[in-house]
C-alpha cells in the first residue's frame, strides 16, 4: 500500500471518530431524538481496512453500527448527517437509521441483528450466477454470532461455495453480555471449521492487519474458491448507544482498553514509518472537523420530509 | 374436484380432463415461460430439482441446470435471505417453501427484510421475489402442514398476496408474480394442485398474464355475495348450485389478490345484494374475512339487509385426523346453512 492510501486510512478513521462524536452532541443538545446513536468508537480500524479491501462492484451490508462503514466507503458526510437529523437530503430520504447507498455498494440492514448476513450470501449467489468475480461482505458483531441467520446463512455460503465475507466484528460486548459469557469457543472465527470455511482472526484494532486479512479473503472470493469467516477482535470504547451508562462494566476496564485506540495507534505507526507528521496530523484533524461542521450545517438546512413522503417509496 | 389423495401417487382424470391443465401444471408452465424469457430469474428450495415433493417444479433441472433450479438445505432463514439478496443483485428469484407453514421459520426476512427494503432505503432498491407457499387443508397433513396464513401477510406492509383457485389464474398470475417487482407470496391449494380446469384460448399466449387487484365473479346472483378464496371458491360454487334449487341466488366473488384487493368489485357486490358472506381456510381472528367484512360495512353499510357472516377455522390448530379436519374447515354444507340464514333471516 502506498504513503497516501496509507494516510487515507487515518483520515476515514478521523473522519468516523469526528462525525459520530457530533452525532452523539447533536443527540444530547436534543438537536436530534429518536433512537439514540450507535457509535462505533474504537471499531473505526475494522471498517475502514476492510472497506479498503474493496473495489467497485463489490456490496457491503451493514449493522445498526453502520456510520464506520458508511464513510469508508466514501460516501457523502453531508447525506449521512442529513439522514441522522431525519432529512430528506438524506440518503435514505430521512427514512432508516441504517443508511444505504446502493450505488456505491452499501446497503444498511441493522434493525434486526443477523438478518443482513444472509442478504448479502444472496448478494454474493447474484454476483456468482452473474459471472462476475465481485464480491459481498457482511459484518456483524460478536453477539449477532449467535443468532441462527448467521449459521444458516455460513453454511449456504459454503456448500454454494460464494464470495461472501463474513466479518464478525468482535466488539466484546452484546449491549451488556460480555462476549465471554454468550459464546464458549475461543475465537468465534473457530465455528468457520464447523462449516468448512476458512476461520481468521485478525487484530481489529489494526487496520491494515484488518486490511490484509480482507484483501486474501476478496482475492480467494474473486478467483472462485468461495467464502472466508474473519473475526476482527476489538473493543467498544463506548456504551451500546450513546446513552448508555454502562453499568455493566468498570471505568478502569474502559480506561485500559483506551490505551489500544486504533486511531492512536495507528497515527503512532504512521509517525514512525515518517509518513506522518505532527503538523499534517493537526492539519487532518482540521480537514475532517471542518468537513464534519459542513455537514452538520447541510443537515440543518435541510427540510425534514413532508408528511405525505410517510407513504412513498412502499411499492416498486 | 377435491383432491384429499395429494400423497398417493396416480390421478383420476377422465378423457375430457385430459386436455386441461391441472394447477400444479399451469404454475411449472408459467415458470418454465418465465425462465425462458428472462435469465434472472431463477428457482430455490428444498428437494425442488429432482424430488419436487407436490410436482410444481417437475422438469425444470433437466431444461436449466443446477445453478438455476438449486436444491436447498433445510435454511428457510438463508433461503428467503438469499432471494432478497440475489434480488437486490437484479435477480429474479422463486422460492418454494415445502409446506407454507415453514415462512414462519423465515418471517423476519420476509416481514422485515423483503417486505421493507424498499421503502427503508427511500426508495433505492426493488425486492422482485416470488415465494410459493403450499397451502390448506383437507390432505390430513396435521397442524403445522395445512394452514392458510394469508392473513399474516396482509397485515404486514409491502408484500403482495395471491391466491390462485384455477388453472388459468395460476398460470397467469404466476407470471405475473415474476414480473412484479415486489415481493409476492404465491399460495398454492394443495388440494387443488391436481384437479384439471378448462382454460381461456389465449392461456398459451407468452404474454398471458393475470393482473393483481381483479376479482373475478365465479358465478353471478342476486341474493348474496359470497366471497371466497381457492378451495373455498369451489365449495361455494357447489353451494350456490345446490341453493339455487332453493331460489337462493348466490353471487360468488374471488377476489384472486388479498394484495393488491379490489375492494371495488366486492363492495359493488353487495350494493347489489345487500348480503355478505366470506368463507376461508384461515383462523377467523383478525383474519382476511374480517378484513372484508370491515371494508363493506364502513363502505356499504347502508345496503346491507343481514349482519354480514364469516366462515372460517374458528381458531383451532387444524387436526390431523380426518373427522377433525372436516369439523375445523369450513365446507360446501356449512356455506349452504350460512347462507340460508343469511338470506331468509
Amino acid at each position: 500500500m502506498d504513503a497516501n492510501k496509507k494516510v487515507g486510512l487515518l483520515r476515514q478513521m478521523l473522519l468516523i471518530r469526528r462525525l459520530e462524536d457530533e452525532w452523539g452532541e447533536a443527540y444530547f443538545r436534543e438537536e436530534i431524538g429518536g433512537l439514540p446513536p450507535a457509535l462505533s468508537t474504537g471499531q473505526e480500524a475494522v471498517s475502514v481496512g476492510a472497506c479498503a479491501a474493496l473495489g467497485p462492484g463489490d456490496f457491503i451490508f451493514t449493522t445498526h453500527r453502520g456510520q464506520a462503514p458508511q464513510i469508508a466507503m466514501g460516501l457523502d458526510v453531508k447525506r449521512i448527517m442529513a439522514e441522522l437529523y431525519c432529512r430528506r437530503t438524506g440518503y435514505n430520504k430521512g427514512k432508516s437509521y441504517h443508511i444505504t447507498d446502493f450505488s456505491r455498494g452499501v446497503v444498511g440492514m441493522g434493525g434486526i441483528i443477523g438478518a443482513q448476513v444472509p442478504v448479502a450470501a444472496g448478494m454474493a449467489l447474484a454476483q456468482k450466477l452473474k459471472g462476475s468475480d465481485r464480491a459481498s461482505l457482511c459484518f456483524f458483531g460478536d453477539g449477532t454470532s449467535n443468532e441462527g441467520a448467521v449459521h444458516e446463512a455460513a453454511n449456504l455460503a459454503a456448500i454454494w461455495t460464494l464470495p461472501l465475507i463474513l466479518l464478525c466484528e468482535n466488539n466484546e460486548y452484546c449491549i451488556s453480555l460480555p462476549m465471554r459469557a454468550a459464546v464458549k469457543v475461543a475465537n468465534i472465527a473457530d465455528r468457520a471449521a464447523g462449516y468448512g470455511l476458512p476461520g481468521v482472526v485478525v487484530d481489529g484494532n489494526d487496520v491494515l492487519a484488518v486490511y490484509e486479512a480482507v484483501i486474501s479473503a476478496v482475492a480467494r472470493a474473486r478467483s472462485g474458491e468461495g467464502a472466508t469467516w474473519i473475526e476482527a477482535k476489538t473493543y467498544r470504547l463506548g456504551g451500546h448507544l450513546v446513552h448508555d451508562p454502562q453499568y455493566y462494566r468498570s471505568k478502569e476496564e474502559v480506561a485500559a482498553r483506551w490505551e489500544h485506540c486504533p486511531i492512536k495507534r495507528y497515527r503512532a505507526q504512521l509517525v514512525a514509518e515518517g509518513l506522518l507528521t505532527e503538523e499534517k496530523f493537526t492539519l487532518l484533524e482540521a480537514e475532517v472537523a471542518q468537513e464534519v461542521a459542513a455537514a452538520v450545517e447541510f443537515a440543518r438546512r435541510s427540510p425534514f420530509p413532508a408528511p405525505e413522503e410517510a407513504f412513498e417509496d412502499l411499492w416498486g | 374436484m377435491f383432491d384429499k389423495r395429494l400423497f398417493r401417487p396416480g390421478e383420476r382424470v377422465s378423457p375430457e380432463q385430459q386436455q386441461w391443465p391441472s394447477i400444479r401444471g399451469a404454475i411449472n408452465e408459467a415458470m418454465r415461460e418465465e425462465m425462458r424469457r428472462d435469465p434472472t430469474v431463477f428457482q430455490m428450495g428444498q428437494d425442488i430439482a429432482k424430488a419436487p415433493p407436490f410436482g410444481v417444479t417437475a422438469g425444470l433441472l433437466k431444461e436449466f441446470g443446477p445453478q438455476c433450479v438449486r436444491d436447498a438445505p433445510c435454511s428457510e432463514v438463508a433461503m428467503l435471505g438469499a432471494a432478497v439478496g440475489a434480488a437486490l443483485g437484479g435477480m429474479r428469484p422463486i422460492v418454494e417453501f415445502q409446506f407454507g407453514d415453514f415462512i414462519s421459520v423465515a418471517m423476519d426476512q420476509l416481514t422485515h427484510q423483503a417486505a421493507m427494503l424498499r421503502s427503508l432505503t427511500g426508495g433505492q432498491v426493488n425486492v422482485p421475489i416470488v415465494v410459493r407457499l403450499p397451502c390448506g387443508g383437507g390432505q390430513g397433513a396435521g397442524a403445522q402442514h395445512s394452514q392458510s396464513l394469508y392473513s399474516w401477510f396482509v397485515h404486514a406492509p409491502g408484500i403482495k398476496v395471491v391466491l390462485p383457485s384455477t388453472a388459468a389464474d395460476a398460470k397467469g398470475l404466476m407470471k405475473a408474480a415474476i414480473r412484479d417487482p415486489n415481493p409476492v407470496l404465491f399460495f398454492e391449494h394443495k388440494a387443488l394442485y391436481r384437479t384439471r380446469w378448462p382454460v381461456p384460448p389465449d392461456y398459451s399466449d407468452p404474454d398471458f398474464l393475470v393482473r393483481f387487484g381483479q376479482a373475478v365473479v365465479r358465478k353471478a346472483g342476486t341474493d348474496v355475495t359470497v366471497v371466497a378464496t381457492l378451495a373455498m371458491v369451489h365449495h361455494a360454487l357447489a353451494a350456490a348450485e345446490e341453493l339455487a334449487a332453493e331460489d337462493i341466488s348466490m353471487e360468488v366473488v374471488d377476489p384472486r389478490t388479498l394484495v393488491p384487493l379490489d375492494a371495488e368489485t366486492i363492495v359493488h357486490s353487495v350494493l347489489k345484494t345487500g348480503r355478505i358472506v366470506v368463507v376461508d381456510e384461515a383462523y377467523l381472528s383478525c383474519s382476511i374475512q374480517s378484513e372484508i367484512i370491515a371494508l363493506v360495512t364502513e363502505r356499504a353499510f347502508g345496503a346491507l339487509k343481514a349482519a354480514p357472516r364469516r366462515l372460517g377455522n374458528p381458531g383451532v390448530p387444524v387436526p390431523f385426523a380426518p373427522p377433525l379436519e372436516d369439523a375445523v374447515l369450513p365446507n360446501k354444507q356449512q356455506i349452504v346453512r350460512v347462507v340460508r340464514e343469511v338470506v331468509r333471516g
